[in-house]
């Protein structure tokens, strides 16, 4: 059952009780919907094994080419974040998230009369890659929008999903023992298209944001100064008559309702994102000046309203030093992450453990990480400090963790290993998301976590690879150990920078 | 011809526990069989050694003081089979030499396929070479060989490389249902391994596909509707 005392949204005030109930109810839908792309997509991607070895018997191939689709299929579920977070500023997270629905759906079904492997790496690879980065975008950027104030916990709830992907391969081989690799594929495709009715509860957002929390406050003034310049850009869009009202009738309690009943008619999410960068403009009125100001500035706007300043692909994250930092730290924790997982197996083998034993490590370190996140979730839920301080925590832990399991040599050892790195890694995952959100907030988000994820989609390709040349380079698993401490300690690094970097987008803006 | 003298023994242990060992041929080779007994019991006297091959008794060699050997030339498959050496003291000790040609593996699980498509079958030999490969299938209660150049639209074998060997079948139908049989030549006699297949109709995967897309249209209507609901509750209200 729901758990009412973890609302997703702090109550706003003034709105009518049906309406803040229906709110509540569609932030647990996109959590739920998140959730359930996170099984499915993670579920698919670790069944692709399962499948590796009934295509390479179908269509023939060697084990590199075959391994090529599941290459593409996993990367291009971050390399296409960028072009994805276009999509999704244009067309709004529902649309994006039904079309990537679409794709995977679609990918299975084509891929069931594949003949060849280039056939599959388009109908396997390039299909569900695109699909699934269309997916996570929308869900992630919905759930920031959508789960003010316990993103962190939502997140954390969202990404659970992922542990129960150990049902799913049993389940693949049942249905392949029984129907065949065409037909297991067949019924994949038909499960996949579940993600459509669940991206239907993508809501586009049009609801007042609540009271800001007093750490947010604090940030107001130093960041209110971009935010600004957003709010200028947000009216510039192709606005209609309605929306142009809006933006000159600066009267919060007005606007509030004007907003609510625009947004229930809008046809969508077009209009979504310039109500989002609109009610970031209100939010920011934490001092009357601003208000004010932009007051001023929406009057003397409208004439020019012509041309749309936003450009189809927003490279400015890559200028922001904020958002050098987040990747930065986001690349080498991956890496961090990665490795590990990768190797444990084969150390513990190694080490004369047997594999009824190392599979069992496996199990709980994923029992181990699930429930780390949502702990990590709901602690960074309560504020106690910024977000940023508990990840950049775990990260240290984790990196401490990995450089001394080189001298976990017993079963026992290596399992408090896979526990201490399993409760560090899930408390530093569940706070990737919340961490960038606090950085950039949530206009932006769609093109810094599209173009995050890019980078963290270069690292996920170089990381198998590298690990493996490590290992045939040292002949030995603890390098790879060595290495992901390593990068787990230099991640963090970076949020070091953090408030020095603030301070500079300060003095730039206001030059 | 090229012989390869091989030797294998076996340690004899305690009495009652009989000791097995499979020992796989593949060509023609020289080989020498050993049972030797273990230090601990070499107390033991006065004992008697026996090599049997069936009930033929064959004449061995007491070559140290714990051990008795045999030595055959295995040039034909006549020459295989299961070899006994039996210690009889106070008690009784026997071991047991199989020796046989290369196991060929098939598939336990059956291959799923459908009507219309192509299934392909594979069989590997570990380790050995073969000289040929044939491929059987079982029709009624005899199996028929399948001869690829007579029904090439129908069958095709390769030999992929020198351990496997490849059966496509094209344009399955349901009569292609049953079990097939791969055989490996080799020197010294001939080995079997057995694949099922099944054929499926196309209806059987796509009844649970359009259960499961009914569903999802069913879904989609619902949230659709409370959409349209909640909608109307708001201008209403």
């Amino acid at each position: 059952g729901e758990r009412k005392e973890e609302e997703p949204e702090a109550p706003a005030a003034g709105r009518s009780p049906g309406t803040k109930a229906a709110d509540r109810g569609w932030a647990w839908g996109v959590v739920f919907h998140f959730f359930l792309v996170n099984v499915l997509v993670m579920g698919m991607l670790k069944t692709f094994g399962i499948f590796f070895v009934a295509f390479q018997e179908e269509v023939g191939g060697s084990s590199e080419q075959v391994s090529w689709i599941g290459s593409i299929m996993s990367s291009l579920r971050f390399l296409g974040a960028p072009l994805v977070a276009v999509v999704c500023r244009r067309l709004g997270e529902r649309p994006t998230s039904i079309v990537g629905a679409g794709l995977v759906g679609g990918g299975c079904l084509l891929s069931t009369q594949a003949t060849s492997v280039p056939f599959l790496c388009v109908s396997m690879g390039l299909l569900p890659g695109m699909g699934f980065a269309c997916l996570y975008q929308a869900a992630a950027v919905m759930t920031a929008k959508r789960c003010r104030t316990r993103l962190a916990f939502s997140n954390a709830i969202a990404r659970s999903g992922m542990g129960l992907t150990f049902l799913i391969a049993p389940f693949t081989q049942l249905l392949i023992d029984f129907y065949g690799w065409q037909g297991t594929l067949l019924i994949f495709g038909g499960i996949m298209l579940n993600l459509v009715p669940s991206s239907m509860l993508l809501r586009p957002v049009g609801t007042r944001p609540p009271r800001r929390s007093s750490a947010e406050k604090r940030d107001c003034g130093s960041s209110m100064a971009k935010k600004d310049s957003e709010t200028l850009d947000g009216c510039l869009d192709e606005t209609t008559h309605r929306e142009i009202r809006l933006c000159s009738a600066q009267d919060l309690s007005t606007t509030e309702g004007l907003m609510s009943s625009h947004s229930r008619d809008a046809s969508g999410p077009v209009n979504s994102s310039a109500l989002g960068r609109l009610e970031k403009s209100s939010k920011d009125s934490c001092s009357p000046e601003i208000a004010t100001e932009a007051k001023r500035s929406y009057t003397s706007l409208p004439p020019t309203e012509k041309e749309n300043s936003q450009p189809l692909l927003d490279f400015s994250p890559l200028k922001d030093p904020v958002f050098c930092i987040f990747t930065w730290s986001f690349l080498f924790s991956h890496l961090a992450y990665f490795v590990p997982v990768f190797h444990l197996v084969a150390r513990a083998k190694t080490l004369g453990i047997s594999s009824m034993d190392a599979s069992y490590l496996i199990s709980v370190a994923g029992i181990t990480e699930t429930v780390s996140q949502l702990l990590s979730g709901w602690v960074a839920d309560q504020n106690w400090t910024k977000k940023y301080h508990y990840h950049v925590a775990y990260l240290v832990l984790g990196g401490i963790t990995n450089l001394l399991c080189p001298l976990a040599t017993t079963f026992p050892l290596l399992m408090t290993y896979a526990v201490a790195f399993a409760i560090f890694c899930g408390g530093f995952m569940a706070l990737i998301l919340p961490v960038l959100v606090d950085l950039v907030g949530v206009q932006k988000l769609h093109s810094y976590l599209g173009f995050a994820a890019f980078f963290a989609g270069i690292a996920a390709i170089g990381g198998p690879p590298l690990a493996g040349w490590l290992y045939d380079y040292t002949q030995t698993y603890v390098c790879s150990f060595l290495f992901a401490g390593a990068c787990a300690l230099i991640s963090p690094i970076s949020f070091f920078f953090e408030p020095l970097a603030q301070k500079w987008k300060l003095k730039k803006a206001n030059l | 011809k090229m012989f390869f003298v091989k030797n294998f023994f076996t340690l004899l242990g305690v009495s009652g526990t009989s000791m097995e060992k499979n020992i796989t041929l593949d060509s023609a080779a020289r080989i020498e069989l050993s049972c030797r007994l273990d230090n601990k019991y070499s107390h033991l006297k006065s004992l008697q050694v026996t090599w049997k091959r069936g009930n033929e008794t064959l004449r061995h060699i007491n070559k140290t003081e714990n051990s008795w050997s045999i030595q055959l030339r295995i040039l034909d498959n006549s020459k295989l089979g299961s070899y006994s050496c039996t210690l009889r003291g106070e008690e009784e000790i026997s071991a047991m030499f199989h020796l046989q040609v290369p196991k060929i593996e098939g598939k336990e699980k059956p291959i799923v396929s459908y009507e219309g498509d192509t299934a392909v079958m594979i069989c590997k030999s570990f380790g050995y070479i073969p000289i040929a490969w044939t491929w059987y299938m079982t029709n009624g209660s005899e199996q028929v060989a399948i001869n690829d150049s007579l029904l090439a639209d129908k069958y095709v074998i390769n030999r992929i490389s020198a351990n496997v060997t490849n059966l496509k079948i094209l344009k399955l139908t349901k009569e292609d249902d049953g079990i097939y049989w791969c055989e490996a030549a080799f020197e010294l006699g001939r080995s079997k391994g057995k694949l099922k297949l099944k054929v499926l109709s196309l209806m059987v995967p796509l009844k649970p596909f359009l259960a499961i897309v009914a569903e999802v249209v069913v879904l989609v209507t619902i949230v659709f509707l409370y959409e349209m609901y909640s909608k109307k509750k708001e201008k209403c209200a």
